[in-house]
């Protein structure tokens, strides 16, 4: 299983380095973070914020643009292979494909610096590396697997990539709609099943607030059923791809 | 190597296939034969372990699919009918990529040996996304092979080849299966390649097998059932035909008929009695190909010909 998933993530990042689609994604997302980071450090404004405040931004921002990124990735496992007509071989031979946490991976290294260089003056960066990892892993997995889910069920990238990008932006609404409307009702039942917002909420709770890690507790629960149901649901759907 | 007996299966409530049996043994080259939709991918499927069947047994390589399909997988290589690659890469590169999911390591000289023995030689050095279709078809016939495996499953490995092309994937083929100890299941449309590889045929059509055995049996059995083209002066009477003759449609002054007839007799005592019933005989033309003749007969494509020649 091991080998397999070493075997197909080997090949899906130089697939990315190498491919074109692949050069254009890793660009637009160094693009983003860079020009994040530059507006963060430089706008006279912007500037003014407190170093805590700028990795909480970062943070959030990196858990959605790595739950893009696993949208994407997810998307083109099962319906991109079928539609390249790569799938069947991949299933005829011995294998048990799951690179995604491997993308995972790569994608929280390449974040790392980002945050290193809007925070290291200020406080907090050691936890917001650590609960980055610990609550965005999950949030980006299981978008990641919802959406392999959806591609191996339908077989169509579009399908499958435009029905998570819509689920992803509801979830991420909380970064849009401010603490004020967060407050209201409906905020609040938002942010009661939403893993995304509980992610949020924690990086809010231990990089402004230094909040301790028995107060995340119920969070932790939260992302963690996010990813064990996606998990479950990709393991059923992938069962049973459409390949023919 | 391959036993099925009464397999069914069905995909999202639509029976696809309701009575496959197939029998290949070591040294077999076995053509599966049917036309389009006649649930031949879908047999490969089942017998992958990639679909799972309602009812009926199935064994290859002495396991059931449905419980050791990956362990079973390993010792088969698979052409499938879409041969996909990733473009960006090298046949080499691929070869080699492919070959770690048999836990083996494929040197430089395996690869060009491999690639060489399919006809793709310098040109192999290319990226895929640059070669012809044909070229494609070798390189996936070169990874069927590449596991060495015991059995090969070959879905129209001709398809897109000159003809250069196809006698050497038909040598590799008969080099493959002469050990005795090693299988072909071959998938096609293309009678030809089944006329020179197979030792072996099933026939299945609308999810069923229709026929099976050796082709030589089949051939002598088919025999005694020749079908002809007859050119007539008249309109005859097909009310009062001769035992064992029917006539299968007409052209104009063509008359299609097929004739049932004990090989040590032939058919020439049954012209002589059509001409007593008036059927004035200017020219009779034997259609030949029997291998044809015995797909035509078991895939109801016999009645699609009659009704177009009515």
């Amino acid at each position: 299983m091991m080998n397999t998933t070493w075997i197909i993530a080997r090949k899906e990042s130089a697939q990315m380095l190498r491919s074109q689609r692949g050069m254009v994604w890793l660009l637009t997302f160094s693009g983003l973070l860079s020009a994040f980071s530059l507006l963060l450090v430089s706008n006279t404004e912007l500037s003014l914020l407190d170093n805590a405040q700028v990795v909480y931004m970062m943070a959030g921002t990196v858990m959605a643009a790595g739950a893009l990124l696993a949208a994407i990735l997810g998307s083109d496992a099962y319906a991109g292979e079928k539609e390249r007509g790569t799938l069947v071989p991949l299933l005829c031979a011995p294998i048990a494909p799951n690179a995604l946490l491997a993308a995972w991976g790569v994608m929280f290294m390449t974040c790392v610096p980002y945050l290193w260089a809007v925070g290291a003056s200020g406080q907090n960066l050691g936890p917001a590396l650590f609960y980055l990892a610990l609550f965005g892993t999950p949030v980006v997995l299981g978008f990641g697997y919802l959406t392999m889910a959806l591609s191996a069920r339908t077989g169509s990238v579009m399908t499958s990539l435009l029905t998570t990008v819509t689920l992803l932006m509801l979830s991420a609404s909380p970064l849009l709609i401010g603490p004020g409307l967060r407050g209201t009702v409906v905020g609040r039942a938002l942010d009661a099943v939403n893993p995304f917002a509980g992610a949020l909420n924690t990086f809010d709770s231990v990089i402004i607030d230094s909040e301790p890690f028995s107060v995340q507790t119920a969070r932790l629960f939260l992302v963690a059923a996010w990813l064990g149901l996606c998990l479950l649901v990709a393991r059923r759907s992938a069962g049973r791809p459409d390949f023919q | 190597m391959i036993n099925i007996e009464n397999l069914r299966l069905t995909i999202e409530g639509k029976e696809i296939l309701n009575g496959i049996d197939m029998h290949l043994r070591p040294g077999d080259i076995y053509g599966l034969l049917g036309p389009n939709g006649a649930g031949k991918s879908t047999t490969i499927f089942a017998l992958l372990g990639l679909r799972a069947r309602e009812s009926g047994r199935v064994s290859m390589l002495g396991g059931d699919p449905a419980d050791d399909a990956v362990a079973i997988r390993r010792s088969v290589g698979v052409m499938p009918e879409k041969a996909g690659f990733y473009e960006w890469m090298t046949a080499p590169d691929y070869l080699k990529w492919y070959s770690r999911f048999y836990d083996s390591e494929l040197t430089g000289r395996d690869q060009g040996t491999m690639l060489e023995n399919v006809g793709l030689g310098k040109e192999a050095q290319r990226p895929i996304g640059t070669y012809s279709r044909g070229m494609k078809q070798r390189l996936a016939v070169a990874r069927a092979l590449m596991p060495r495996p015991k059995l090969l499953i070959l879905d129209e490995p001709t398809n897109g080849l000159d003809p250069k092309g196809r006698r050497e994937i038909h040598d590799l083929l008969v080099g493959f299966a002469s050990n005795g100890k090693t299988g072909v299941l071959l998938c096609t449309h293309l009678l030809d390649d089944v006329d020179r590889l197979c030792n072996r045929i099933g026939i299945i059509d609308n999810g069923r097998t229709r026929l099976e055995g050796s082709i030589a049996d089949l051939l002598t059995e088919q025999r005694g059932g020749q079908r002809y083209r007859l050119r007539l002066e008249t309109r005859p009477d097909t009310g009062n035909l001769p035992a064992g003759m029917t006539v299968l449609g007409h052209e104009g002054s063509w008359w299609r008929v097929q004739v049932q007839v004990k090989p040590s007799e032939g058919p020439s005592s049954l012209w002589g009695e059509l001409w007593g019933r008036g059927w004035k005989i200017l020219e009779i033309r034997s259609e030949a190909s029997s291998l044809e003749e015995v797909y035509i007969s078991h895939t109801g494509q016999e009645r699609h010909l009659a009704q177009e020649v009515a």
